[in-house]
C-alpha cells in the first residue's frame, strides 16, 4: 500500500525532532509494568491498552520500524509499527491526545524515568504539522500566534477588563485609592496571567489584587505579554512555545522589573519559567520568575499580611497540580498558605509529587472529542475527592478548577450548606488567602522585598535497618521533608543535638543503645524534651515500656510494616505544630 | 457528536455538552439544558442573563467578557455564579446555547 502524503511528512519529521531523551525513553522500557498502577486512564476499568507502557508502545513501534534493524527485518518480533495511512495517523492522536493528559504519574514510578510526556509531546508536535489534531488545540494554536493570549482577547477588552476589577477591589476595600497599575516602569514585579481570569473567571484577580494592595506592594499589570499560558507546552511545538515566552520576558524587560510572579496555573509556569526560556532562546533573562504562591508565602512569613483562619471555617482541600507538584517541585507553599488561611485542612490522599490529575491536564480541557472519555476515567479523582469530606476544592491552576469542577458536576460530588445541597466549589489558593486577609486600619505604604521560601520540616530517622531507613527517607523526601538518617542510638542522639530536627522517628529494637534508652536521653536533655517523637516499631510489646517511664509518652506510635499513607499522615500531623509555632516566633503574630 | 434528549428536547451536543447548531435554540432547549447546569427553573434573572449571552453570540460569533456581561446585565459577578453555580463559561454560556469555549475551561 502506498503511503499517504500527511504519513509520509510525520514520519520525516518524526526522524528530524528525535533527540537523545526521546530516544532514551523509547529503548528503556522493560514492559515490567511498575507504571501500570499510577495511570488514571488504566485505573478506570484496568484496560491494559490503558497503561503507559502500551501507549509508549503504539510511538515505540514507530521509532522501532525507522531504526531498529530487526524492526525493519521482522517487525512482528520486535512490535514495530509503521505510520503509513491516514488512520494510524488517528489511532496515534487518539493516543497521544485522548489517552495522556501528560502528567507524569508514570514517570516518577518507572524504574528506568521514561519520560512519557517527553515522547508523547514529541509525537503531538509531528501530528499538529499534519493537522492531525484536536480542532480545539489548533484553534487555541492559531489565537496565540495570531492575538497573543489563547482566549484572542482584544488589548482593548483586557484592558476595560482591568479597570472594572480595579472599581471592583475598590468598593470591597471600599479604598478609592487602589489602582491597578499599567506598565508601570521599574515596578517590583510584572503580574502575567491565564486569559480565563480575564475572559470569564475574574475572581482569583480581584483576590490577587487585593493581596497585592493590602501588602502595600509595588508591582504592575503588563498591556502587552500577558498571557502565561503557553500551547506549544501541549501541542509540543517550540516555536509556538518560544513566541508565547518571548512575548512576556521583552515586556517585562522594558518595564524593568525585578520579578515576574505568575498567577496559578500550572502549565504557565511550567512553561514560562522552565519550558520557555529554551524554546525561545530568551535565558539569560534579567529578572526573576516566582509564582503567586511563593509571594504568598513570603508575604505570610514576613507578617506583610496578617490573615485569619477563621474568616474560612469550612472543611478545605487541596488538588497538587501535576506542573506544579510533580514538574516544579512547588508543594509546601500551598499548603503553608492553606493551613494559615483555614480552619479544617484536609489531604487528598495521595498528594503531593504522587497526586492524580485533575484529568484535564495536556491540554484536554480544550478538546471536546475526548470529554466523555475524560470524564469517565475521573472516577478516581472524584472518589479522593469524596473521601476527604471537604466543602472546598483548592487548587493552584486554572486548567484544574475546570477539570475539577466538571468531574464534580459528573460524578455529583455535593456538599449541604444551610439546607441547600450544592456542587463543591472549586476555587484558587489566593482566594482563600484573600478571603482571610486581615485589613488593617491604615494600609502599609511600605514596599518591602522579601526573598525567603518555606523551611522544609526536618525529620531525623532513627533505624538500624538499612532497607527501613532508605525507605523512610525516600518517602519524606518525596513528600517535602528534609531528612537526617542515623543507623544506631549513638548517632542518633549526636544528630538531634547538632541538627535540632522538627520530628524525630525511632525504632525500639537496635543494638547497643535501644530506643527506649534514647527515647529517654532526649526527654530528659534540656530544650530537646519537646521535639516530638514518633516511634516506628515492630515490636509491639515495647509500647508498655515506654509508656510506664515518668516522661512524657512519645507523641506518636506506629507499628511495622510501615503503611506509608498512615505514616505520611502522623507526620504532618506532628510537625505541623512545629511549623505553626515557627510562623508565630518569626512573625510574632498569630499565625 | 452526541444527542442531548429531555422531554421533547432532542438536539445535537458536543461531547461537553455545548450545541452544535445554534439556530434550533430555543426557550424550551434552554431550560432543558440548564437542568445539566444544577437550574432547574429560570426565573428572570437567569433569562436577563441568558438572552445577553445570546443576543451578543449571535451578533459577535464569540462569547463576551464577563466584564460586559456583569455591566449589561447589572448583576455582581458573585450574583452570575449563584445563578449559574458552574460559572458564566460552561454554566451560562452553555444555557444559552453558545459553542463550547475555546482553550483552558
Amino acid at each position: 500500500m502506498a503511503m499517504s502524503e500527511k504519513a509520509k511528512e510525520f514520519n520525516q519529521l518524526f526522524k528530524e525532532r528525535l533527540n537523545r531523551q526521546h530516544v532514551l525513553s523509547l529503548t528503556a522500557c522493560a514492559h515490567c509494568g511498575m507504571c501500570n498502577d499510577s495511570c488514571h486512564y488504566f485505573l478506570a476499568d484496568n484496560d491494559p491498552k490503558m497503561t503507559p507502557a502500551a501507549k509508549a508502545d503504539s510511538i515505540r513501534g514507530i521509532y522501532k520500524g525507522h531504526y531498529d534493524w530487526l524492526g525493519k527485518i521482522v517487525p512482528f518480533w520486535v512490535g514495530s509499527r509503521q505510520v503509513k495511512t491516514d488512520e494510524d495517523l488517528e489511532r496515534l492522536k487518539d493516543v497521544v491526545f485522548g489517552s495522556c493528559t501528560g502528567c507524569r504519574r508514570c514517570t516518577i514510578n518507572c524504574p528506568f524515568g521514561v519520560d512519557m510526556a517527553g515522547i508523547v509531546s514529541l509525537t503531538r508536535s509531528c501530528l499538529v504539522d499534519v493537522e492531525v489534531a484536536p480542532e480545539g488545540v489548533l484553534t487555541v494554536m492559531k489565537d496565540q500566534w495570531e492575538t497573543g493570549n489563547q482566549m484572542a482577547v482584544s488589548k482593548e477588552d483586557y484592558l476595560e477588563t482591568l479597570e472594572w476589577l480595579e472599581e471592583e477591589v475598590q468598593m470591597e476595600l471600599d479604598d478609592a485609592d487602589f489602582k491597578v497599575p499599567i506598565d508601570k516602569e521599574g515596578s517590583d514585579f510584572v503580574f502575567v496571567i491565564n486569559p480565563r481570569e480575564v475572559k470569564y473567571a475574574p475572581l482569583s484577580l480581584q483576590a490577587a489584587f487585593k493581596i497585592f494592595h493590602v501588602a502595600g506592594l509595588d508591582w504592575t499589570m503588563p498591556s502587552e505579554g500577558w498571557d502565561n499560558t503557553n500551547f506549544g507546552l501541549f501541542s509540543g511545538k517550540a516555536d509556538l512555545g518560544g513566541h508565547m515566552g518571548n512575548l512576556a520576558y521583552n515586556h517585562a524587560k522594558q518595564l524593568g522589573v525585578n520579578r515576574m510572579v505568575i498567577s496559578e496555573c500550572g502549565h504557565g509556569f511550567l512553561s514560562t519559567k522552565w519550558e520557555a526560556p529554551n524554546w525561545g532562546k530568551a535565558n539569560p533573562l534579567p529578572f526573576e520568575m516566582i509564582s503567586i504562591l511563593e509571594l504568598m508565602v513570603d508575604l505570610i512569613n514576613t507578617g506583610t499580611i496578617i490573615l485569619d483562619p477563621k474568616k474560612n471555617p469550612l472543611p478545605v482541600t487541596y488538588h497538587d497540580p501535576c506542573n506544579l507538584s510533580r514538574s516544579s517541585g512547588l508543594t509546601e507553599e500551598p499548603r503553608f498558605c492553606l493551613k494559615r488561611s483555614c480552619l479544617d485542612f484536609r489531604e487528598m490522599i495521595p498528594n503531593r509529587a504522587d497526586s492524580y490529575c485533575c484529568t484535564g491536564g495536556g491540554g484536554a480541557m480544550s478538546m471536546a472529542e475526548y470529554a466523555k472519555k475524560r470524564l469517565s476515567v475521573a472516577k478516581k479523582k472524584a472518589d479522593q475527592i469524596r473521601e476527604t469530606g471537604a466543602a472546598i476544592v483548592t487548587t493552584a491552576c486554572h486548567n484544574c478548577v475546570d477539570g475539577l469542577s466538571d468531574l464534580i458536576k459528573h460524578y455529583d460530588l455535593k456538599y449541604e450548606i444551610n439546607g441547600k445541597s450544592m456542587w463543591l466549589p472549586v476555587k484558587n489558593v489566593c482566594e482563600l488567602v484573600a478571603d482571610a486577609i486581615v485589613i488593617p486600619m491604615e494600609l502599609p505604604k511600605r514596599k518591602p522585598r522579601v526573598k525567603e521560601i518555606v523551611k522544609p520540616v526536618k525529620v531525623l530517622v532513627i533505624d538500624d535497618q538499612p532497607d527501613i531507613v532508605d525507605y523512610l527517607e525516600a518517602l519524606l523526601q518525596d513528600n517535602g521533608y528534609e531528612v537526617i538518617t542515623a543507623h544506631d542510638g549513638d548517632e542518633g542522639i549526636e544528630k538531634a543535638k547538632a541538627d535540632r530536627p522538627d520530628l524525630i522517628t525511632l525504632d525500639v529494637s537496635m543494638p547497643g543503645k535501644s530506643g527506649v534508652t534514647v527515647f529517654h536521653e532526649l526527654r530528659n536533655t534540656p530544650t530537646f524534651e519537646d521535639i516530638p517523637i514518633f516511634i516506628v516499631t515492630g515490636v509491639v510489646d515495647f509500647r508498655q515500656l515506654m509508656y510506664q517511664k515518668t516522661v512524657e509518652a512519645p507523641e506518636g506510635f506506629m507499628q511495622k510494616p510501615i503503611n506509608p499513607e498512615v505514616f505520611l499522615m502522623t507526620v504532618d500531623r506532628l510537625t505541623d505544630r512545629t511549623r505553626q509555632k515557627v510562623a508565630v516566633e518569626e512573625s510574632g503574630k498569630p499565625a | 457528536m452526541a444527542i442531548f434528549e429531555l422531554g421533547e428536547v432532542k438536539i445535537e451536543v458536543d461531547e461537553d455538552g455545548f450545541m452544535q447548531e445554534p439556530d434550533v435554540w430555543n426557550e424550551t432547549v434552554a431550560a432543558a439544558l440548564a437542568t445539566t447546569e444544577g437550574v432547574d427553573d429560570l426565573t428572570e434573572e437567569h433569562w436577563k442573563v441568558v438572552n445577553y449571552l445570546r443576543d451578543y453570540y449571535l451578533k459577535f460569533g464569540i462569547a463576551p467578557m464577563i466584564r460586559k456581561l456583569c455591566k449589561e446585565t447589572g448583576f455582581p459577578l458573585k450574583k452570575i455564579y449563584e445563578l449559574f453555580p458552574s460559572g458564566p463559561a460552561k454554566g451560562a454560556c452553555k444555557v444559552a446555547g453558545l459553542a463550547k469555549p475555546t482553550g483552558c475551561v
